[in-house]
């Protein structure tokens, strides 16, 4: 495919490259020694005999074998010399990481200008400028400049990034692998010069490491490629954005309501809802989303069993579903009264179900195993096991994850985090099921998977 | 498609001529001709320019009748005395055509007057809005909600990205806040949500297929337990 080489290039060329820790190439070229990558590096900098042990060459004119990608790295004033050395080397992908464009005004917006017209004419393709660019966890290739000391890179998994921001972008990194979810790529775009997240999507609709996509966007690209990408994409992969920047409508000269009350951002959200796109409203609210899809498969319905050990939060989870048509149904009369055979009186059936403080880890399985597994007629569970009891053990886990698998719907885990609870959780989720630290996010989450199975698709 | 060939011929004449006459807003009458021919239930409606037209064209509609300022500048009607309401008889439509115009050139002497829209009274009801614009970067756009003077305050509507599918113009209905007020609440009775979904369907087609058309917009459009018509129209051309 056409943007592959920026994902898994054979031979790059770094331009700029020096051993200097001050300067962001240094960085570059150690992530990619760090990360394994397998491609030719080739250091362009007339400046430097040897860069990292490599040959470093005066300019890309004398590299005599073929470029798959350059990536630049040095002042915006030298990137059209350097991007002209690309027509005569026959380089068609290139990673403008520099900034100095657009966002600094006219003296950088001409300059932009120019970077679009020598690479429109010449067919060379351009993700940035003004970004930190690519990360393949397949390929183990990155040409990000931070260093993987700070960052900490996120396993090789299923879900694939798209931001308009790069410093979103590694906020994003770090949170997932600190919630252990597997990353495929990402891609920081920055200015958005040629590559944008319409033809990205398009790609990764065909990419088979990718299951998930998540997007953070200030804009967007070109909107109606954007809905055609996006509604084909979702029809098999789960897509979810953070969008930013909802300015209201700048239409004054807009005569009708219709034109003052449609400000920008209701447009994008129709937009997303036409796309099969779930939408968020924070950052955190994002990772837990791309968590949950990464975990669990979309809910055939809202009607969600609550279960837990502790009253207060099968109460505050119930609220919370209420405010996001979630539907907490009352437990049906055959399943309490198979219930109550197995349960002392002061147990509390009525979803949600409320197995008290002298529950035990079986009792999770009890309850699971009648209302959930054997019976259909929930189409989810969140269930909230809270550890300090003596009677609650590790073997929670395997109880519930069992059931969890058997009943071939989705669940999500809330528990609260104390340092005994933490180890639980990382227990949970080896097992495959999400949990989240608050009755809030892990509603939020559930109905990311309602509303993902409301619209088509999966 | 709610209309067909011919009507979308119809209504491309209709928006041709206002182009050609250099307006980039149409008036009342052919705002409300434009939505009519896309299959929109309006009141009869004549544009009149003097005190003897409107006497004769009140004839032609019949009593109660509403006078209306016709202008493609933005004016607050109401505000500026340019709207009356239960006119009973030929008389009043004489007397009232001289106060509007001495009402607008008193509170807004420099718009333009294009005449009066006699426009025939229909019963109170529900007022809802349904409109339809170009945006620039996504394209043909559909809104629905709560209509009236309010409508910008609660701002209770729902988007679609056009055009909208039955069932999506039914989830744009089902999903403001005052949907139940609409479906029968506390014993009083539904509208007609069938004819509110063909309408939304209506002004998303309007909107995506005459590509001339920039905003379209029914407020209020009233609806009622059997059959909804929209009493005044904007059209916006490009």
């Amino acid at each position: 495919m056409y943007l592959d080489k920026f994902f898994n290039p054979q031979s790059i060329a770094i331009i700029g490259a020096t051993e200097d820790p001050q300067n962001i190439t240094s960085t570059i070229i150690q992530n990619l020694f760090e990360m394994g990558f397998k491609g030719r590096v080739l250091p362009v900098n007339p400046h430097h005999d040897k860069v990292f042990g490599l040959k470093c060459y005066s300019s890309l004119l004398d590299i005599k074998e073929k470029i798959d990608l350059s990536v630049i790295a040095i002042s915006s004033s030298h990137v059209i010399e350097i991007l002209e050395q690309h027509i005569g080397s026959g380089i068609k992908n290139s990673i403008i990481i520099s900034g100095g464009f657009a966002e600094i005004g006219n003296k950088g917006e001409a300059i932009e200008e120019n970077v679009k017209k020598i690479c429109r004419e010449n067919g060379i393709r351009v993700i940035g400028p003004n970004c930190l660019g690519v990360l393949d966890n397949y390929s183990n290739f990155s040409t990000f400049f931070l260093p993987w000391s700070k960052v900490k890179r996120p396993s090789k998994g299923y879900l694939s990034i798209l931001s308009q921001s790069g410093s979103y972008s590694i906020s994003m990194l770090d949170m997932l692998s600190l919630e252990g979810i597997g990353v495929s790529k990402l891609v920081s775009y920055g200015n958005r010069a040629d590559v944008g997240e319409s033809e990205l999507i398009e790609y990764l609709t065909d990419d088979e490491s990718t299951k998930v996509i998540g997007i953070y966007m200030e804009s967007v690209d070109d909107g109606r490629r954007f809905i055609r990408a996006s509604s084909r994409c979702s029809r098999e992969k789960h897509m979810v954005v953070l969008k930013v920047g909802r300015e209201d409508s700048g239409v004054d000269a807009a005569r009708s309501h219709t034109g003052a009350i449609a400000g920008k951002y209701e447009v994008y959200k129709a937009a997303f809802k036409k796309s099969g796109i779930v939408e968020v409203d924070n950052l955190e609210e994002f990772i837990d989303a791309c968590k949950v899809l990464s975990m669990q498969k979309p809910a055939r319905g809202n009607k969600v069993l609550v279960l837990t050990n502790g009253g207060g939060f099968g109460v505050s989870v119930s609220d919370m579903c209420g405010s996001m048509d979630l539907d907490v149904a009352k437990t049906p009369s055959e399943i309490k009264e198979s219930l109550s055979k197995h349960f002392p009186e002061y147990f509390i059936l009525n979803n949600p179900i409320d197995l008290t403080g002298s529950s035990g880890d079986e009792d999770f399985g009890t309850v699971l195993e009648t209302a959930f597994v054997d019976n259909d007629y929930f189409d989810a569970a969140i269930v909230i096991p809270l550890m300090p009891p003596h009677t609650m053990t590790e073997r929670v886990v395997d109880i519930i994850s069992q059931s969890a698998e058997k009943s071939g719907k989705p669940v999500v885990v809330c528990t609260i985090s104390g340092e005994y609870t933490k180890k639980v959780k990382e227990l949970f989720e080896i097992k495959g099921l999400p949990v989240f630290p608050s009755p809030g996010r892990a509603v939020k989450a559930m109905s990311v998977l309602v509303d993902r199975g409301g619209m088509h698709g999966i | 498609m709610a209309y067909d060939a011919t009507r979308k011929m119809e209504i491309e004449i209709i928006v041709e001529k206002i182009s050609d006459s250099g307006k980039k807003i149409a008036l009342p009458d052919e705002a409300l001709d434009i939505v009519k021919l896309a299959g929109i239930d309006v009141p009869d409606h004549i544009l009149v320019k003097s005190p003897g037209e409107a006497m004769e064209a009140s004839a032609e509609i019949g009593f109660p009748l509403v006078m209306k300022t016709a202008s493609t500048e933005a004016i607050h009607k109401s505000e500026a005395g340019g709207v009356v309401l239960g006119i009973q008889g030929v008389q009043e439509v004489e007397e009232n055509y001289n106060n509007i115009m001495a009402n607008l050139k008193r509170e807004t002497p420099n718009v333009q007057i294009s005449g009066i829209l006699l426009q025939k009274q229909i019963p109170e009801a529900t007022h809802l809005i349904v409109g339809g614009l170009h945006d620039e970067q996504f394209g043909p756009v559909v809104m629905f909600g709560m209509g009236g003077v309010l409508v910008e305050l609660f701002k209770d509507v729902s988007f679609r990205i056009a055009p909208v599918t039955k069932v999506e113009a039914l989830e744009m209905i089902r999903e403001i806040k005052a949907y139940p007020a609409l479906s029968g609440y506390r014993g009083s009775k539904a509208l007609d949500i069938e004819q509110i979904v063909k309408t939304v369907i209506i002004i998303s087609d309007l909107i995506t297929n005459i590509s001339t058309i920039k905003e379209v917009e029914l407020n209020p459009l009233l609806a009622y337990e059997k059959d909804v018509m929209a009493v005044d129209a904007k059209v916006i051309l490009r």
